[in-house]
């Protein structure tokens, strides 16, 4: 048996009563040692997904393999996934060493062993020094590194992360983000990692893949996705787009593509507003025909030729900039 | 869809075996509830069913007779006694009622809302509820010496120079008895009170004080509807002791009174239990009647469960 | 100097009100302190006619009327099965509660019922019932069971509030981990309820040992402490009613700050995160 992918979802569904499911007949898979972010709003059944991977949801129907073999029905520990909890579920009575150690327990093994290992653990994560510490004297960030340490003990071949840096502040975020990115290079396993937050899922993913209404909208490079949305919702949700619609069908637009020129080709509009962003410009704009939009200018770019609100303008793009979307 | 939409199953598909055998949810629940459902069907069920059967029961001086009769409850229902009893019952408890809510909603008030600190909180609802947990029946008897003519009372009244003579009214009387009643039953208003009291959600407070309203209108318009399932648990508890009571008035009214329970102990022991069981079926209807009046107001099982 | 934000006017209302009820409640409770130490002669009212501990020696030695020792004997021994039946069986029931399942409300109304109904019914329909299967009572057959009557609804409701508090996903990391049902209720769970059920425990107890309109009917031949006391104040009224009522006071006193003090101890190293 030559399993080729780490994680492969077969026609998976997840009702939990009568009516719309949760999750409805998605298919995935997902290449070995890959960052694989699930994305989308919330209710979209990427937290549901995530859980029927880790066996912590049952599967109303379809099938869930894991390196080839068909784990689906399994308890989790069957499995071969640990999985990161978005409030890091830390054992409030048990000490650090304790919770990392705590996997090895129930398997048995014996204390001088599992404290040598759980220490080891804590060292990857650059925590030994609170070895002896409850979770409750330590800070979110350094309780989410024990968390991962837990989860890491086990070895699983894939790690589930559900939603980890919603709880840190935004300075945080964007650290422990390049640490996970990190970890799961050196580590070699596949990571799944829930997230609302398309900078995240863009910045930490390999492949992609955005829900919506419990289906699979998308899936490829956060490239690719961003390059080619396939639908609206998807390049509204990414961001940084235009959705205007044409006598064909609906196209995107890159913002960062689009300009202001004064008169000529293009969509007559209104300033709205202007925010300056750091290194960017966004210009809100007012179509002729209703529609909002927005350009995003380098600050260079503005300073050459400011606008201000209330300004009439026209708006451009290249036409091979355009995508087509299918809905 | 995206991209990897064809998916060809893996020559080994097949569903693993369960790895230990699984129960429905439900049935775990009802292996976890057996012992105590168990316990309040053996216990308290089917001996309630027993002196219901047993009201309709024949007897004389000699013992019990199975039966299908109703004269228990036409001698029963038919007595100026019972009237009498349950009337002066139900006087007690709704003046008791009344002078708890009173007590025990300014109290849980000011506990949750005037004290700031946490551990002066805890310290005084400790404080009030400690006596609680000393036997019922000594608390009673402690009121003797304290209402007495020669009690603590009296003794300090004369020793200012209030009154003259002690008070003779102070105890043996229907004050010694409310008084006793509120003694032992205002925590059971002032517990759920204060427990309804710390649910309510500050920002609605400020919210209606930013909407210009008085503190008298947020009491009447926030505070207390948010508060009536507290009030309405603690009124239920209070009632319901107050009309099962057997001890309190038989001490302190000196036999002027008699409570419901009371008189049916008398039965009792008589060994008349026909008429008896038919008291406590009377009795149960009463308090059932009550208590189903003031669910009315409360989903209880909302909100002792969730 | 620290500034403390001015109080309304009813502030100090309330603390007075507050205050006179708490003189309402100690009052009578520091007049039975008192006399219990009355001396030899002295009545069980005031005046204080001397001063002894002969009243708490009294206690000791069983009376025609009553056996105080014996009957304390039984009362603890009842009480300490009560708890322990009690935590066992609330814990369970509190844990099956959690899920929805045919028959829960039902269930529900009836525990809210037992708590509910008139004590000495509830002895009553227990006492008949042995009585008309021809059945002995006894202390650790019909009393034990109507104390479980009353002490289960309060022990349910405790679990109810404490495992609402109790965040799902501890669970769930155990599994995670590979812990199995029983692993993690023992690794997991009953640890951070521990201190819920402490208060289960203590509240089992109190009310067990302090508990009479239940007890009366169904206790046979032999009484339990509030049993005999009940006896005493009948017949006989002399100050050892008030020794027994110190001593008891101070028991439980003891007891149950040993026990706050453990909960609170469990609570601040168990400061939940989640």
């Amino acid at each position: 048996m030559d399993p080729r992918f780490d994680v492969e979802l077969v026609g998976v569904t997840k009702r939990y009563g009568p009516g719309k499911p949760a999750v409805d007949d998605i298919s995935l898979r997902i290449p070995k040692a890959s960052y694989c972010c699930l994305l989308g709003p919330s209710g979209c059944g990427k937290t549901s997904t995530l859980r029927m991977v880790a066996g912590h949801e049952t599967i109303t129907s379809g099938d869930v393999l894991i390196n080839g073999s068909n784990v689906t029905g399994l308890p989790p520990i069957k499995r071969g996934t640990a999985m990161m909890f978005q409030n890091y579920a830390l054992f409030p009575h048990l000490s650090c060493a304790d919770n990392v150690a705590f996997s090895l327990r129930m398997r048995g093994v014996g204390k001088a062993e599992r404290t040598r290992t759980a220490l080891e653990f804590l060292g990857l994560v650059h925590m030994e020094a609170y070895a002896s510490r409850l979770p409750a004297q330590l800070s979110g960030g350094q309780q989410q590194r024990v968390a991962l340490a837990r989860a890491l003990v086990s070895r699983p071949k894939v790690l589930l992360l559900d939603e980890p840096l919603s709880a840190l502040d935004p300075f945080l975020r964007v650290k422990v983000r390049e640490e996970l990115k990190r970890l799961q290079r050196e580590l070699g396993i596949s990571f799944i990692h829930v997230t609302h937050s398309q900078d995240e899922a863009m910045a930490l993913a390999d492949m992609m893949v955005v829900m919506q209404d419990g289906h699979i909208r998308q899936a490829g490079s956060p490239r690719e996705v961003f390059s080619n949305p396939a639908t609206s919702f998807i390049a509204r949700f990414i961001g940084g787009h235009n959705v205007l619609p044409r006598e064909a069908g609906l196209i995107a637009v890159r913002a960062d593509r689009c300009r202001l020129t004064d008169a000529g080709a293009g969509l007559p509009a209104q300033v709205e507003a202007v925010e300056y962003q750091g290194g960017q410009v966004r210009i809100v704009v007012t179509t002729v025909n209703g529609e909002n939009a927005s350009v995003l200018l380098p600050d260079a770019e503005y300073d050459a030729d400011p606008v201000e609100a209330g300004m009439h303008k026209h708006l451009t793009w290249a036409p091979e900039d355009e995508r087509r979307l299918a809905a | 869809m995206a991209s990897d939409t064809t998916v060809e199953l893996p020559a080994t598909s097949w569903r693993p075996g369960w790895t230990r055998p699984r129960l429905s949810p439900w049935m775990v629940s009802w292996l976890q509830v057996g012992p105590l459902a168990t316990v309040l069907i053996v216990l308290f069920a089917l001996p309630t069913l027993t002196f219901f059967a047993a009201s309709f029961f024949d007897y004389d001086r000699v013992g019990i007779y199975p039966d299908f009769l109703l004269d228990n409850y036409r001698e029963l229902l038919t007595s100026p006694t019972t009237w009498r009893i349950y009337l002066s019952s139900m006087r007690f408890a709704l003046i008791v009622w009344a002078i708890t809510l009173f007590l025990g909603f300014n109290l849980a008030h000011f506990l949750v809302f005037h004290i700031r600190s946490n551990t002066t909180r805890m310290a005084l609802f400790l404080l009030c509820a400690i006596p609680f947990w000393t036997s019922g029946i000594i608390r009673t008897i402690a009121w003797i010496p304290f209402l007495g003519r020669n009690g603590v009372f009296n003794t300090v009244l004369l020793d200012l120079g209030l009154i003259n003579r002690p008070l003779d009214i102070l105890l043996f009387s229907d004050l010694s008895v409310v008084i006793t009643y509120v003694h032992l039953y205002t925590l059971l208003m002032m517990g759920p009170i204060a427990n309804s009291l710390a649910k309510i959600d500050r920002a609605l407070i400020e919210a209606s004080r930013d909407a210009g309203a008085t503190r008298w209108q947020i009491m009447r318009h926030v505070i207390l509807p948010l508060s009536r399932t507290g009030i309405a648990l603690g009124s239920i508890l209070v009632f319901t002791q107050v009309l099962g009571d057997y001890f309190v008035v038989k001490r302190m009214s000196g036999g002027q009174s008699a409570s419901v329970v009371s008189a049916l102990s008398t039965e009792i022991q008589a060994m008349q239990y026909p008429p008896a069981s038919a008291s406590a079926v009377l009795l149960v209807l009463f308090v059932g009647l009550l208590v189903a009046g003031m669910m009315r107001v409360v989903d209880i099982r909302r909100e002792l469960v969730s | 100097m620290e500034y403390r934000e001015p109080r309304p006017y009813t502030f100090y209302l309330l603390a007075g009100l507050m205050g006179l009820f708490l003189l309402f409640l100690y009052g009578p409770m520091l007049v039975i302190y008192v006399l219990s130490f009355q001396g030899p002669n002295g009545g069980v009212t005031f005046p204080m006619v001397g001063f002894s501990t002969k009243w708490f020696g009294d206690i000791l030695k069983p009376g025609q009327i009553a056996n105080i020792p014996a009957s304390f004997g039984r009362s603890m021994l009842l009480s300490s099965v009560v708890t322990i039946l009690t935590v066992v069986i609330s814990i369970a029931a509190g844990l099956g509660f959690r899920r929805r399942f045919p028959g829960a409300a039902l269930l529900f109304y009836l525990a809210i019922a037992s708590l509910v109904m008139p004590s000495l019914l509830v002895g009553f329909g227990i006492g008949l019932g042995f009585t008309l299967l021809g059945l002995p009572q006894g202390l650790f057959t019909s009393a034990l069971g109507a104390q479980l009557t009353w002490t289960l609804p309060f022990g349910l409701l405790t679990m109810f509030a404490v495992i609402a508090r109790f965040n799902r996903s501890y669970e769930e990391a155990a599994a995670d981990l590979g812990a199995s049902p029983w692993q993690r209720l023992r690794y997991v769970t009953l640890p951070l309820l521990l201190p819920g059920i402490l208060g289960v425990a203590v509240g089992a107890f109190t009310l067990s040992y302090d508990e009479y309109a239940r007890t009366t009917l169904t206790i046979g031949s032999y009484n339990t402490l509030p049993l005999e006391l009940y006896a005493l104040i009948s017949s006989d009224s002399t100050p050892t009613l008030f020794a027994i009522g110190t001593v008891t006071t101070a028991v439980s006193f003891i007891l149950i700050t040993i026990v706050l003090v453990a909960i609170m101890r469990l609570q601040r190293s168990r400061r939940m995160t989640a």
